[in-house]
Formats: structure tokens, sequence, C-alpha cells
């Protein structure tokens, strides 16, 4: 019974994903009118994503978590001003998403007693189990937190761009619209914080030349 | 005479001066009788095709285009200097050059300290493998920590279970509502709406003296039928009755008594 709802909800998912652009609209009108079922499609196609973007700026699975439930939470209180018009659930949810992780991250920066970087040791990285053999995947998995180390060595403004341009694949304009920052400082930081970071993972034999 | 010097130049003699004959480096006899040799023999003129062959290999291979760019690099340090960039530039310019925007004199000058600078030679080798390493860093994403998902719904709909919070008759209703599409903005509307409040004040306000507009055509009519009972009398040479409205002015207009009709 536990195994079928884990399947069933899976099979749900990828149906989701494949339908959430067309969809989109519909589900957020269903969701406004109170339709428990559309709300939670819309959990359920975004919180992985979501999820790990605030991963990728807190380094800590706990503090991931809370940043997401924060960001639904945002979300669902906002949905009457979602129009359809100006542009699909995706576009419109993620910078929702990026707006309030990055606020949270800058937050965290001014006030360190809050920040969860001290705890990046602790906690475990998981990864698909598609990999050729558990050696394999115990190297993916060494070399994963070794990257979100060297990113969460990075300081903060350079991190936030490289995580967006590099991660995110955001384009020069939209992390200037997120960041409200000139697009010249943008750029500047985006190149500094790759050379950072290759420094960085140079110094921790990530990349060896 | 060929044949004869050819039978001279035996395949073992012609294997051991075959380097020298390939380096012009034999006097003229022989090499007369080494080429004789190779149109003759068809093993000796093969091999000599094979030598050839490697040789050219090798020296494809080998070609020193690093060391002579680092060469040219070296020279046009030294000869312009002025033309330099330092390691701060270097680094400013890495990523359009990777992108490949740089600028043609830029660029020159870019990859002339990228050979020449020993600190800055493997940068941006070293910023290409990470930009690749975060690439597949990517694609690992971490898996939704188990009950998050009943969190979230049981903080925004009040219950874990979706299928219980079902929409209620007048928010279906409101969203139903929400669906048309008025064809005039509704900021639009407010003007509007002041400009009919204004008109509908003036017309109450300062046409009918008891404020109401259906009074003005009331009494507008009571006037014209009066007028023209007068006007009737006087014709006919009546006396005038008294006038059946009331004489209050009608928006500084007054009846037409029949003292004002004598006069």
């Amino acid at each position: 019974m536990w195994l079928r709802s884990i399947a069933v909800r899976r099979i749900r998912v990828e149906a989701l994903k494949a339908s959430a652009e067309i969809n989109g609209a519909e589900l957020v009108r269903r969701a406004r009118a109170g339709d428990g079922i559309a709300w939670e499609d819309i959990v359920t196609a975004y919180s992985r994503r979501i999820f790990n973007l605030a991963y990728r700026f807190t380094s800590n699975v706990e503090a991931a978590e809370d940043l997401t439930q924060e960001v639904f939470i945002r979300v669902y209180r906002s949905l009457d001003q979602y129009d359809a018009k100006q542009g699909d659930l995706t576009n419109w949810l993620m910078r929702l998403a990026r707006n309030l992780i990055i606020d949270d991250y800058r937050h965290r920066q001014r006030n360190p007693q809050n920040s969860m970087a001290d705890a990046v040791d602790d906690h475990q990285y998981h990864l698909r189990a598609v990999g050729t053999g558990a050696h394999k995947d115990m190297e993916r998995r060494e070399l994963a937190s070794q990257v979100q180390e060297g990113i969460d060595k990075l300081p903060a403004d350079l991190k936030t761009c490289v995580i967006l341009r590099d991660i995110e694949e955001l384009t020069y304009q939209e992390i200037v619209d997120v960041l409200q920052i000139p697009e010249g400082t943008v750029k500047s930081r985006i190149n500094r914080g790759r050379i950072e970071l290759a420094k960085i993972l140079r110094r921790m034999r990530v990349v060896t030349i | 005479m060929a044949n004869t010097t050819s039978k001279v130049m035996d395949c073992t003699a012609f294997e051991a001066r075959l380097s020298d004959y390939l380096e012009h480096t034999v006097e003229k006899d022989v090499r007369k009788a080494m080429a004789a040799h190779a149109l003759l023999c068809p093993l000796c003129h093969s091999l000599m095709n094979e030598v050839k062959n490697a040789i050219a290999a090798c020296r494809k291979v080998a070609e020193p285009k690093p060391a002579l760019t680092r060469l040219d690099a070296q020279i046009l340090a030294r000869t312009m200097p002025a033309a330099a960039i330092n390691c701060d530039e270097f680094e400013a310019y890495l990523t359009d050059y990777l992108d490949g925007f740089l600028p043609a004199n830029v660029f020159h000058r870019w990859e002339r300290h990228a050979v020449l600078c020993d600190d800055c030679t493997d940068l941006p080798g070293e910023v290409v493998r990470s930009l690749g390493i975060l690439i597949s860093y990517k694609s690992e994403e971490l898996p939704i920590p188990f009950g998050l998902h009943e969190r979230i719904l049981e903080r925004t709909l009040g219950t874990s279970r979706a299928r219980s919070a079902k929409a209620s008759w007048s928010d279906r209703f409101q969203e139903w509502v929400r669906g048309f599409s008025i064809p005039i903005s509704v900021p639009q509307l407010a003007p509007v709406a002041i400009m009919a409040l204004f008109a509908f004040l003036f017309v109450t306000q300062t046409v009918s003296a008891d404020g109401s507009l259906s009074d003005v055509y009331a009494k507008s009519y009571q006037l014209a039928e009066q007028t023209y009972e007068q006007g009737a009398n006087v014709w006919n040479g009546k006396p005038m009755d008294a006038p059946a409205i009331s004489q209050e002015s009608i928006n500084g207009t007054t009846a037409v008594s029949n003292t004002d009709a004598n006069n």
C-alpha cells in the first residue's frame, strides 16, 4: 500500500511536470477557488526545484526545508496576484521563490548567528540512485559535497551571481531584475565568482591541472 | 649506364644511405645511383616513400607552435611593453574571452599574457573545468525530505489531506466571475464615474429649484400651458384668472402673473 502510494505519486509528478506549463493557469484558478488537489499538484510539481534552490544557498537540509515551506506559504497567499498573461506559472513561481530565498540569504549574511553554513559538514548529500555502482555513487556524492563546500566559500555577492547564472541558468537581464543591480556589476560578479570558485576548487584539489 | 650504376648500388647500400639521400646530404653521383635504384627496385621505392611520410608526420607532430607563440609573445612583450595587460585585467576579461566576446585588440594581448604569465596560464583551463563540474553538480538534485509536502499542505490548506479541502460554492462563484474579462479596465472607470457624478450634481442643483430633475419638466410644462392660456384670454378679451401654479421661482425665472400681463 505504501509502495503503491509512492509509485502513484511518482507517476503523478512526471505527469505534472509534462503538463505544468499547459495547465498552470488552470491549476492556479482552481487553487484560488479552494481546490486542495490543484494546490497539491502545484506543490508536487515545484517543491523539489525550490527545495534544491534553497539548499544551494543555505547548504543545510533543514534550513532549505523551512525556506521551501515559507516560499509555498507566500505563493499560496499570492495566488490572487498571478496573471497568466504576464507569463507562465513556472516563471512567476520561480521568480517569487528566488526573491524570497535571496532575501533570506542576504538576511542571514547580515546576521551571521542565523547562518547555517557551519552545518555544511553535518548533512548527508543524497543523490539519485542511477549510478553505475556503489563506488561511483560515493565518488559523485563526494564531488557534489565538495562543490557545494566550494560554493559556500565564495563571498555572498559572488555566490549569488554564480548560482543564478551557472546553476539556475538565468540570463544577465533576469539576474539584473532579481538582484536590482546594474548589468555591468552582474557581469563583473559572475566573472569574479567563476575565477574565485576555480581557485577554491583547485586548492581543494577538486579541479586538477 | 643507369643500369650499370644501379648495379653498383644494391639494396643494402640504398638502405644505409637512405636518410642522407632524403636529407640531400649525399654526393651527386651517389644521389644519381640511389635515384636510379629507387626507380628500378619497387621494394626500395616503397621503403623510401614510407620513410618520407614518416618524417613528414613526425615534423607535423613536433611542430613547435606553442614555443613559437611564446617566443612571439616574449618578443612583443620586450619590444612593445605598453601593449601588455596585467593579471587583474587578464582576469577581468576571462569570461568575455570564454564567451568569445573579446575585441580583437584585447584578444591578442590577453592571449599573450596567458602564454607569458606563469600565475595565469592555467587559470582559463581551471575555470572551464570548474564550470563543467558545476554543470554536473546542477544535474544532481536532492530528493524532497520525507513529509515536506504534507507539512506545506498543513500550513497552507490547514490539512495535509488535499482531497478534503474542497472549494466552497461562494469561492467557486467568485472565481467564475473573475474569469470574465471586462473590456475596460477598472481604473479607467474611475474618471468616467466622477464625470457622471459631477454632471448629475450640476443638472440637479442648478436647473431645478427644488433639486429634482423631473420637477424642471413639470414646471416648464405648466408654465407653457399657463402662458398659452393667458395669451388666449387676452386675445378673446376675457378677464384673466389667477395663475394655477405656484409662483416660486424656477432657477431664476418667474411665472408670468396677471399683473405683469396687464402691464
